[in-house]
């Protein structure tokens, strides 16, 4: 004991020694752990490294978008890091200004013009059709529901030619036999318009819609019906006082999903009206403008967004119901 | 402004006058318990209103009023409808008071058949015909038989189907099948009235409805308005175009001459969509080659797994992940051979469905349950927001190829230029570069002995395959160099960008990177939804058990959400096999990225060739047919 203590100011020493070796070692063993653990964190790595790719396209445009034509030119869009960036908002402007050869202005009206008949329309129609095979019995209700819902394996590109066909010259049936040709539908001049867009969108919806529809209206209780019955209730009140109401998140999903849809059509409005300039909606005005052969090049990135505008505000506010419609959208034909 | 107001008041005349209809239909029709005698008038009216409608609007009759366009402030063409509606309201409004079957009968007729005479008198001399009086019996009678036949086989008295049968084979024996505009005021009138008052027999035949029939006109009536709208829009727009495009398909270009399969043939002896005759290059391409020395290393796996596992390939063991990259750079090197329309199409299929599945499934696992899950699945979902147009523009901007002498201001460009330049350099950032790329190696190297060390087998074929590619990199490296440099004929090094949009074969698959972009948010929801859905008592249950993540998600999740899965690659198949925006966009199918959709569109629309086009969509219909009755059978399992 005496010799320890007679060593006190060597052992003193040794205590620090220890002391600090214990500290370097319980260093290396936190930096062990904290690499330890960035190593186990690799698949979150990963994962942000993946999320970092995928936005990388978008945000690239974004930026360009807000960047000048020579700055545009100059240098890829990850010049504005080194602070060499040249912002303006001419872009955005020359874009939504109604008096640019380069306008959108104009296409945006015509977007909206087909996007809201073609979501409402359906909806209306496909929920009384939902309530009928639901609720009402009648004679081979099953065998006409599966074939709506066999439509659903139509895809639309089956139905354009014919449909342009009606738009413009309307129906006409030669009969057999008798030689002679009758009208079916007369020429309302609808080719090059909005409405034959949106008609044809709203064709296109309706077995979908139905199937979506009478999934979630087919069960709503049933007690609720027979009490409504029993009140004196007939169909049509059952339908406009118990049935909309209580279906509204089916309804909402169903609409963001086809106003989604409708407003990011190409197919549909370019075969429809593509060959009218009025009535063109925005997605095949900016197809054009991105045809020009690098003449407003430098505004496509600003007419890009200007367009995912409102799909992109849909995404951000409503993305639960956006979500929703969107999972029961996915078989969609 | 005057744009807005133009649009919203023609959409809201739309909606406001289709919904004023529907409605003031069910209200018609809720008289029928309510009000018998106020339904009749009504359903009379709204009758005689419509076939006036047709008549008068068809400029049929004679006009009925002086000469001038307005009758008071009514226009002339409401006119005759509104006439038409009173006079069949009222025939129908005191009908449905007369009980006594005998006076009943009477009265139908005659003023049914009054009508006829008047609408025959007023007919225009154009359409006034002369009888051919063989065709006029035959119809009628064919037509009458027919009636009662059917009527028979529904169980109700013959003379009811016969008299409507009659009623058609008389209007389609005096005016279908005659020459109109030559025959006398006498003709038009028997022409009209026969079939009137045959109608009017037989509404005076049915008695007025009791309670219980009431009921099921009301029931029966209402399943009809509320299905009419929808079947009549799916009809108009589904129904019949399907039917005709099959028909258009069989015609020739302008739709005169029928052609039988010519259209389809030509659609497979074409070249531009049908070109398998090179198809021996595929041996000779270096994919296949590469993908037949992994494949020969994944069966030399799977030859060693067996002695231990007892079996050669099991989901999660060691030799699937070779094989899976080995059967892709196969796929890959077959349809870089096999060129045209079908084959894009097919490449398009596979390579974006599994991938895009594959994508999808990987970020839902690694996003689950970490901190920032829903940001991140967010940004990765976003891409579905945006219409494919704007996909393809917002690629265009990855994509672009600018030449050797101007900067690159393509990120994919600049990344390939970029490495050239590192790799033919000798500064610190090459060095930097290398070491790093070395670091990475040797990193794979340690795993590969740590996994040899515990004998963890399912890891090894992995990261060997990883390994020897990061091997080759830096050998090539520090060698030959990679990347977008080369050497010009003066020696100067020059950027050599790829044209990632022109070059075929394999600027397809940068197109296909758009929708996998796209479509790997979708399958991720989907997929994370099911892997959410799993009961965790399972997990847990396989965690006590000793199992470790990798056997967790092999043995345990995948086979939970296997149908999920099968989901997402099915809607993903159909999907895919109608891809046609990006293409359209980006390429307009040139430099050989011609797909199905996009050819129906531009042979059908751009050149006119309506026989053609309607085949291609048949095709492009029969394709997904198979997919989409699996997909609608299991929805129908699942859901009705």
């Amino acid at each position: 004991m005496t010799a320890v203590k007679s060593l006190s100011p060597l052992s003193g020493m040794g205590a620090t020694i220890r002391r600090l070796l214990r500290s370097v070692k319980n260093w290396f063993s936190r930096l062990g752990a904290s690499i330890y653990s960035s190593l186990r964190s690799v698949p979150t790595w990963i994962l942000w490294l993946v999320v970092s790719i995928w936005s990388l396209p978008s945000v690239g445009l974004l930026v360009n978008s807000f960047q000048t034509r020579d700055a545009q030119r100059a240098g890829g869009w990850w010049k504005v890091l080194t602070g060499q960036g040249d912002f303006t908002l001419d872009n955005y402007n020359t874009v939504l200004r109604a008096d640019t050869s380069a306008k959108l202005t104009d296409s945006l009206l015509n977007s909206l013009a087909i996007a809201v008949p073609a979501t409402i329309i359906p909806i209306a129609i496909a929920a009384f059709a939902a309530y009928a095979f639901a609720w009402i019995d009648f004679k081979g209700r099953l065998w006409m529901f599966i074939a709506v819902v066999s439509l659903l394996a139509v895809p639309l590109q089956v139905a354009l030619i014919p449909l342009l066909q009606l738009y413009v010259g309307g129906a006409h049936l030669t009969l057999p036999f008798l030689h002679k040709t009758i009208t079916l539908v007369p020429d309302f001049d609808l080719a090059g318009t909005t409405t034959a867009v949106w008609l044809t969108h709203a064709g296109f919806a309706l077995p979908f819609a139905i199937f979506l529809l009478h999934n979630y209206i087919s069960q709503l209780p049933a007690d609720l019906f027979e009490a409504a019955r029993i009140d004196g209730a007939d169909h049509f009140t059952i339908f406009w006082r118990l049935v909309l109401p209580l279906s509204v998140p089916v309804l909402a999903a169903f609409g963001i999903f086809q106003f989604l849809w409708t407003w990011n059509d190409f197919l549909i409005a370019n075969t429809m009206a593509g060959s009218n300039p009025d009535a063109t909606p925005t997605t095949i005005r900016i197809a054009n403008l991105a045809g020009d052969f690098g003449r407003n090049e430098h505004l496509l990135p600003a007419a890009a967004f200007v367009q995912a505008f409102v799909p992109l505000g849909v995404f951000m506010g409503l993305q639960r119901y956006f979500v929703r419609g969107l999972l029961a959208g996915s078989v969609k034909g | 402004m005057e744009k807005i107001l133009d649009t919203l008041l023609s959409v809201g005349i739309a909606v406001g006058a289709s919904a004023a209809l529907w409605v003031a239909a069910n209200l018609l029709f809720n008289q029928v318990t309510t009000n018998w005698r106020r339904f009749n008038t009504a359903a009379g009216a709204t009758i005689g209103f419509l076939l006036m409608v047709v008549l008068d609007g068809n400029r049929l009759l004679r006009s009925l009023g002086p000469g001038s366009d307005t009758i008071g402030t009514i226009p002339a063409f409401l006119w005759t409808p509104f006439i038409g509606a009173i006079v069949v309201g009222v025939i129908a409004g005191y009908l449905s008071s007369v009980d006594d079957p005998g006076r009943r009968l009477l009265i139908s007729v005659a003023s049914f058949g009054l009508l006829g005479v008047v609408i025959g008198l007023l007919l225009e001399d154009a359409y006034k015909p002369s009888f051919d009086h063989v065709a006029l019996v035959g119809w009628t009678v064919g037509l009458v038989a027919v009636g009662a036949v059917l009527s028979a086989l529904r169980e109700r008295p013959p003379l009811s189907g016969a008299l409507i049968g009659g009623a058609l084979g008389w209007i389609v024996g005096s005016f279908g099948s005659a020459t109109l505009g030559t025959g006398s005021t006498a003709e038009a009138v028997i022409g009209a009235a026969v079939p009137a008052a045959a109608l009017g027999w037989r509404f005076g035949r049915t008695p007025n409805a009791d309670d219980a029939t009431r009921g099921r006109i009301d029931n029966g009536s209402r399943a009809f308005i509320f299905l009419a709208p929808a079947l009549v829009f799916i009809a108009v727009t589904l129904v019949v175009p399907t039917i005709r495009t099959i028909y258009l398909s069989l015609l020739d270009r302008d739709s005169e001459d029928f052609i039988g399969f010519d259209n389809y043939q030509s659609v497979f002896t074409d070249v531009d969509s049908f070109d398998v005759g090179s198809w021996t290059n595929i041996f000779t391409s270096r994919l296949f080659l590469i993908g037949m020395v992994i494949l020969a290393f994944a069966l030399a796996v799977a030859w060693f797994g067996r002695k231990s596992s007892g079996k050669a390939f099991e989901v999660g063991g060691p030799a699937i992940g070779p094989l899976v990259i080995a059967i892709f750079l196969l796929v890959f090197a077959v349809f870089s051979v096999l060129r045209g329309t079908i084959m894009n199409n097919l490449w398009w299929v596979f390579t974006v469905t599994l991938m895009s599945t594959a994508l999808g499934l990987a970020i839902a696992v690694l996003a689950d349950r970490g901190r920032f899950e829903s940001v991140a699945k967010s940004i990765i979902f976003m891409p579905m927001a945006v219409s494919l147009v704007g996909a393809s523009i917002i690629w265009r901007f990855m994509f672009v190829a600018r030449n050797e002498n101007k900067p690159q201001t393509g990120v994919l460009n600049a990344i390939w230029v970029g490495l050239g330049r590192l790799s033919t350099g000798n500064g610190l950032p090459t060095l930097l570069f290398g070491a790093a790329m070395a670091a990475i190696g040797l990193g794979f190297l340690a795993l590969l002995a740590k996994s040899l060390v515990r004998r963890q087998w399912n890891r090894i074929p992995l990261l060997g395959l990883a390994f020897a590619g990061m091997s080759w990199f830096l050998i090539r490296f520090y060698s030959s160099g990679v990347g977008g440099i080369r050497t010009n004929a003066s020696g100067e090094l020059k950027a050599n960008p790829i044209l990632f949009v022109q070059e075929p074969p394999f600027n397809n698959v940068w197109l296909m990177v758009i929708l996998i972009w796209i479509e790997t948010g979708f399958a991720m929801v989907i997929l994370s939804a099911a892997i959410k859905a799993i009961p965790s008592e399972l997990i847990e249950a396989a965690r006590v058990d000793g199992a470790d993540d990798s056997q967790i998600f092999w043995r345990v999740t995948l086979p939970q959400i296997a149908t999920t899965i099968g989901v997402v690659v099915t809607t993903l198949i159909v999907l895919v096999m109608k891809v046609f925006d990006i293409v359209k966009v980006v390429t307009n199918g040139n430099f050989g990225t011609q797909v199905l959709a996009n050819d129906m569109f531009q042979v059908a629309f751009s050149f006119t060739d309506t026989g053609r086009g309607a085949a291609l969509a048949v095709i492009l219909f029969l394709s997904v047919l198979p997919v989409m009755y699996f997909n609608i059978r299991r929805m129908q399992r699942e859901e009705v």
